[in-house]
């Protein structure tokens, strides 16, 4: 009882005392509201240009006076590899093969100068095959589950992640 | 004391600290809540934006490109830029654009316009001369500068290999689609088609951008090596032999994979403005799917066929052949008018006799004889993957354009029409065991990544497999009893050869030109190719057995080469070890 009142006494005695916790209060309040904000924001901002990152790959149609300071989009990458695809396809064509191989000396083979040797294991190459190497993982999502996930599906995945992937150097 | 003026100092932070975070949320709201804002947010929020998918490539079954995508450049004009239009035609006619269309095109738009298409599909090289023009007057300070041109790239069809396939590939047109052939057929898995859409600004909304899928990479089973080969003796074929036309297709009788596949014109794909030129009036674009012809004595193998299997005949069985028989009224005689004594049914086609094949024919009658043609497919299209098939025509007792001497005709192959690859599909089966096979240009198509590959599909068995073998076994004898320019040393191979009259539109047939077909398959015991020859009004010769067994023999030469098949004997040694 005696404690009791003694507290009483001098809080009564040094009002700052309150004065300062409503002050250390509210300041932590702010602290946490702005830890919160800042999260928050960095979390936009980096989805923000991931997304325009994103949207600059996607970008389909670039009306540009100079392409050649564009960044690469997909479709501009699409544009290059179809571009290199066509000059290997003129380079091997079969007008090209031909001019080369008679400029180098060699001639159509008729069935007189074929000689068949029996070569034992040999197996007759396969047909074409054009599928995509590990096609299979193709479908993997093309933005991070960290821009998609909640937050409490983003601290569980960290807590279920970060265990396993240690032990290597 | 001291603590107590702490206090207040404390107070008057957070109290300056809280008016400062009161303010920064005002103005949020402010800022948020005005009216210009808001109006460049709505404004921004979706916009329309272009997709231009790429589209399928074809290849050949050993991955050889055969049409992929180049880039071209559509050239606008931003009019809001107040630009010098003599000076941008300049620039344009110095990069070799053709200035009428551009023109044309200035004077469709309206008035009002604020960017114009100048030109579409213009050439990369023609672009970068203009580019760079435009780079050298970039901050002319007379005015007269190329800043107001804009430059949008797109993908055109561009086949490397030119005019190589062309009758099998088709040809796409400005417009995106596909026309004839193989662009035609599987347009709707090939295009990726452009499509202009409203998506969202917002880069936070980028995950609903649609999927815009391209188009599926396809492979044919086209072999480019073959279908050079082919083409290359076609034309040589048609200067030596002056023929009108000519059709060479090249299948595999097991699978039915169309190995090559050539008609004459052909035309430079890269050009396909010029096809009313090449291929006038109604000059089919493929004729071996296109142009059915009364076949002739190629047909006669089916006739003898149906005969066997269904036991109206033996290979022994002997005919007295007079020169002529009389079906329905009607005098029928050999090829060369003349009697040819006793022959088996071996002779008949070693000699191609007319009058024996209707004599066989009638021993049949209608129904079992044209039960044979219809199972063997003619009269109906083999429904090949080529866009523009036609189905050839096969007249039926009870037809109004049927008559009792067709049953003798018909069995020669007269009367009754079909394309090349009708008589193709047919004699897979005489190839194949007695099996018919889908004849096919897909080989695989790409999907997601994953190549799917088409199956073979047996789409019917006329005869039994001992029946095929007779008859291969007939023809191949037949070919060597009449020493044919089609042998070739080492190998045996089944055949028939086909000198067809030409049916005039007036009725009758043309006492001056005919049709020379040839039809092979081997090697006998082990087929791995069927060749079928069309020379359309040669003029060097009126025999198929002088005109088109030759190229034939040159088909098979050089399938020998390019598909490594060794000669019997040595194949056999292989094989036993």
């Amino acid at each position: 009882m005696n404690n009791v009142t003694q507290i009483v006494q001098k809080v009564h005695q040094a009002p700052w005392r309150v004065q300062r916790q409503w002050v250390v209060l509210f300041l932590l309040g702010l602290v946490i509201i702005a830890m919160v904000a800042g999260v928050y924001l960095n979390i936009t901002v980096r989805a923000t240009l991931a997304g325009r990152e994103v949207q600059m790959l996607l970008n389909p149609s670039l009306i540009n006076p100079y392409p050649d300071s564009q960044p690469n989009s997909i479709a501009t990458n699409q544009r290059i590899n179809s571009e290199l695809e066509m000059q290997l396809a003129d380079l091997t064509s079969v007008e090209s093969m031909r001019k080369r191989a008679e400029a180098m000396g060699y001639q159509d083979a008729s069935p007189d100068d074929m000689i068949f040797v029996a070569v034992p294991g040999y197996v007759e190459p396969s047909s074409v095959d054009l599928s995509n190497p590990g096609s299979s993982h193709t479908a993997a999502p093309i933005i991070l589950p960290e821009y998609t996930e909640s937050w409490f599906d983003y601290f569980l995945n960290q807590q279920t992640a970060s265990p396993s992937s240690g032990g290597q150097p | 004391m001291k603590r107590v003026s702490n206090g207040w100092r404390f107070l008057t932070i957070a109290a300056v600290m809280a008016l400062m975070g009161i303010a920064i949320l005002v103005q949020i709201f402010r800022v948020q809540g005005s009216p210009e804002v808001a109006g460049v947010i709505d404004q921004g929020n979706m916009v329309w934006k272009d997709f231009y998918p790429p589209r399928g490539e074809i290849y050949d079954r050993n991955g050889n490109l055969l049409a992929g995508n180049k880039t071209v450049y559509e050239i606008d004009l931003d009019l809001t830029a107040n630009p010098d239009l003599p000076t941008v035609k300049l620039a344009l006619q110095m990069s070799g654009i053709d200035l009428n269309e551009v023109n044309y095109r200035i004077s469709q738009e309206p008035a009002t316009a604020k960017f114009i298409t100048l030109a579409d599909f213009v050439p990369a090289d023609k672009t970068d001369i203009l580019i760079n023009l435009q780079k050298k007057a970039h901050g002319d300070p007379s005015g007269k500068n190329l800043d107001a041109i804009y430059f949008k790239a797109h993908f055109a069809r561009s086949y490397p290999e030119n005019d190589l396939a062309s009758n099998v590939l088709g040809f796409v047109a400005q417009d995106n689609h596909g026309y004839m052939g193989v662009e035609e057929k599987y347009d709707n898995i090939l295009a990726g088609i452009p499509v202009r859409l409203l998506v969202p600004a917002d880069p936070r909304r980028v995950t609903e951008y649609p999927n815009i899928p391209p188009g599926q990479t396809i492979i044919l089973t086209i072999d480019r090596e073959i279908q050079a080969s082919i083409e290359q003796i076609l034309d040589q074929a048609l200067t030596s032999t002056g023929a009108a036309s000519g059709t060479i297709v090249v299948m595999d009788p097991l699978t039915g994979d169309v190995l090559a596949m050539s008609s004459t014109p052909r035309m430079n794909l890269n050009d396909y403005q010029s096809i009313s030129t090449i291929f006038p009036g109604e000059t089919p674009f493929n004729r071996a799917i296109s142009q059915a012809y009364e076949p002739g004595s190629v047909l006669k193998i089916l006739t003898m066929s149906g005969a066997l299997d269904s036991n109206t005949v033996q290979p022994d069985t002997v005919f007295f052949d007079p020169g002529y028989i009389v079906v329905g009224g009607n005098r029928i005689e050999d090829w060369n008018g003349l009697p040819w004594g006793y022959q088996d049914m071996t002779g008949c086609l070693a000699n191609s006799l007319n009058v024996c094949l209707a004599h066989v024919s009638t021993l049949m009658g209608n129904d079992l004889f044209y039960s044979y043609m219809q199972r063997f497919g003619l009269g109906h299209a083999t429904g090949i993957d080529l866009a523009q098939e036609t189905s050839g025509h096969l007249k039926l007792p009870g037809d109004s354009d049927w008559y009792p001497v067709d049953l003798g005709t018909n069995a020669f192959g007269q009367g009754v029409s079909a394309t090349p690859i009708q008589m193709v599909m047919a004699a897979s089966a005489l190839a194949n065991d007695g099996k018919m096979v889908y004849p096919h240009v897909l080989y695989a198509q790409i999907q997601d990544g994953k190549q799917i590959d088409t199956k073979t599909q047996v789409v019917g068995t006329p005869i039994s497999a001992s029946t095929a073998h007779t008859i291969t076994n007939m023809l191949a004898n037949a070919l060597e009893t009449e020493s044919s320019g089609a042998l070739i040393p080492g190998y045996r191979i089944a055949g028939k050869t086909g000198t067809a009259q030409i049916p005039l539109p007036t009725g009758g047939y043309d006492a001056v030109n005919i049709n020379a077909s040839f039809i092979g398959w081997g090697p006998v015991d082990d087929p791995r190719f069927i060749v079928y020859v069309w020379l359309e009004k040669p003029q060097s010769n009126k025999a198929a057995s002088v005109v088109a067994a030759p190229i034939f023999k040159q088909v098979v030469e050089k399938l020998i080469v390019l598909m490594n098949i060794p000669p019997d004997a040595i194949r056999l040694q292989m094989a036993g070890r």
